[in-house]
């Protein structure tokens, strides 16, 4: 069993914040690194968190990190604390044990509208749009803890999702199941994170859609954004990341490159289906 | 009496229910409870506007019937019943850790208080703004229509803050921020909004807009301790007709249901005896019927801002 999140980027308390204004999209360069900070920095780790929800423990020990500009992707039965995760890092959980770190800062218990302010968006599963306001505010509301004008990092997401400027002025509940979840990811990303933590993309969509809204996922990793993604669908999913943590009984069984826990045979057959 | 001057009636009255409704709505698509305690920020309301007339009363010309101290009476009704709501809300609600349930019973307890206060201090008689009343507009009278200058000033009045209620939901930074906290409160926190102040927004304007139905229902009837708690069934009628934490759902039943409250005595007019005592019986079976068909009320389950 290997444990890879262990120790790695276990330096307490990083001299001096690193958390700087990083607000220029890393247009496919390097993302802005801050002073202190090496290439080898992962953007984000949580090292030996527990966590859960009122008295009920989910998480158990847990450790990974993200890389700049990686996609890791959670892949783990149900229940296993995948979700549970990425709401202990976006701050709607806090963690009971251990750490979670950003650029080396403790964010662990910061709450979620000051975690979106310093560059980590959250993308949950469900619920994840705005529905009876329209495309543009769904965007708007995305920027709101942004100070400069909206416009041209709205008018960039509408020329990378055609769609949503197709659609603008239409009430989101109006849009269909993939239509929705692209909504959902240009919501989070009008903050232009480094981190991005999406909760099951794929969830309820046909396998076409599917398709389409982990390409999108690509395609917002392939301007520099790191994505934490949850995955039902773990085939699918480990297909499109870099690394891939299996979860079970909320501590991760098996951390390795995506390709290798897809390779794996174990893997294969306890988690993956066969 | 003519059907036009029942018509005009029901707007007059519509006009100072729409204004409760409103605020009901608004603070339970945000605060998620019923608040017992709107009809009494309504009398707190009305109170203050009385004391405040009470100084300025004789300040000023007249529009529309009122001297222009009324209008001050009105923003510092208006104002007093926000303040008293934001306290109540930030050191009584917010403190509590209870479900919606829990705070609608605690919210009856606040009623009960500020009603308790009113009393101790004002005395249980009814009270009026004392100011001369008008005869009916005299073109208006052919038309069997008695209807006076202070009622055209309530509905003038009602209409500026409907419009400017909708202005700020749809066009301002902070009314798209109420929509969205309405529609979807953790995905607002998660898109950075500080849900908290737009809360206290929330109550601000919706305890406004009831200090302002307060004080105009202060003169179209006359002020008494139990005024707004007695109106209270009749405007969670009009909020659940509408569809309860729908703005405009809010503004259509209060509109529904003061004009059907107003148009009883039609009834006996067409020979069914059945007399203005039932009007707000009759606008519950309204109410009811058309929550057998919607039962979500008619623009129930479309969020704050449809």
């Amino acid at each position: 069993m290997s444990d890879a999140g262990r120790g790695r980027g276990a330096r307490l308390g990083r001299a001096g914040g690193a958390r700087g204004d990083r607000r220029a999209l890393p247009d496919g360069g390097v993302a802005e690194a801050s002073p202190a900070e090496t290439a080898a920095d992962p953007v984000l780790s949580v090292e030996g968190v527990d966590s859960g929800y009122g008295d009920v423990q989910v998480l158990d020990d847990l450790s990974l990190t993200l890389e700049q500009e990686e996609i890791a992707c959670l892949v783990g039965p149900n229940g296993a604390g995948k979700s549970t995760v990425l709401k202990t890092v976006f701050g709607l959980l806090t963690p009971w044990e251990g750490h979670v770190r950003y650029r080396g800062d403790d964010i662990g218990g910061m709450a979620p509208e000051d975690i979106v302010r310093i560059g980590i968006g959250y993308v949950p599963q469900t619920d994840n749009v705005f529905a009876s306001l329209t495309i543009e505010e769904n965007l708007r509301m995305g920027g709101v803890a942004r100070d400069d004008d909206l416009e041209p990092v709205i008018e960039q997401l509408y020329d990378r999702f055609p769609i949503l400027e197709e659609k603008r002025a239409a009430k989101a509940r109006t849009l269909s199941g993939g239509q929705r979840q692209v909504l959902a990811f240009a919501r989070a990303l009008v903050m232009e994170p480094d981190v991005l933590l999406i909760d099951e993309p794929s969830a309820g969509l046909a396998p076409n859609t599917a398709d389409e809204v982990f390409a999108d996922v690509q395609a917002v990793n392939d301007l520099g954004t790191a994505i934490l993604m949850v995955e039902q669908n773990a085939r699918k999913g480990l297909a499109i990341s870099d690394t891939g943590y299996v979860l079970d009984q909320g501590s991760v069984a098996y951390a390795d490159d995506a390709d290798g826990l897809l390779d794996n045979p174990e893997v294969s057959r306890l988690y993956l289906g066969g | 009496m003519s059907v036009l001057e029942y018509l005009a009636n029901g707007l007059v009255f519509s006009s100072i229910i729409v204004l409760a409704s409103i605020g009901l709505s608004l603070v339970y698509s945000i605060a998620d409870f019923a608040n017992f305690a709107h009809g009494d920020t309504m009398t707190v309301g009305a109170y203050s506007a009385l004391v405040t007339f009470g100084f300025v009363g004789g300040l000023g010309a007249r529009f529309l019937g009122l001297p222009l101290g009324f209008f001050v009476a009105l923003a510092v009704g208006v104002a007093v019943a926000a303040l008293v709501a934001v306290i109540t809300q930030r050191f009584l609600y917010d403190a509590m850790d209870v479900d919606s349930i829990g705070m609608l019973i605690t919210s009856i307890g606040v009623a009960f208080v500020y009603r308790a206060l009113i009393q101790f201090q004002f005395g249980s008689d009814f009270v009026e703004f004392g100011i001369q009343v008008l005869r009916p507009i005299e073109f208006l009278i052919p038309f069997g229509v008695r209807m006076t200058l202070h009622d055209v000033a309530i509905i003038v009045s009602a209409a500026i803050l409907v419009a400017g209620l909708h202005t700020l939901l749809q066009y301002t930074d902070l009314g798209r921020k109420m929509r969205a906290t309405a529609d979807n409160p953790s995905l607002a926190r998660v898109s950075g909004i500080r849900v908290d102040r737009i809360t206290l927004w929330t109550w601000v304007i919706g305890a406004g807009l009831a200090g302002a139905g307060g004080v105009f229902l202060g003169l179209y009837n006359q002020i008494s301790p139990r005024m707004g708690f007695n109106i209270l069934l009749v405007v969670f009628a009009a909020v659940i007709l509408g569809g309860i934490g729908s703005v405009y759902g809010a503004m259509l039943g209060g509109f529904l249901i003061g004009m059907i409250n107003q148009l009883t005595p039609i009834l006996t007019d067409v020979g069914i005896p059945i007399g203005i005592e039932y009007a707000n019986a009759i606008a519950f079976v309204i109410m009811v019927a058309v929550l057998l068909v919607r039962p979500n009320g008619i623009a129930g389950g479309q969020g704050a801002g449809t």
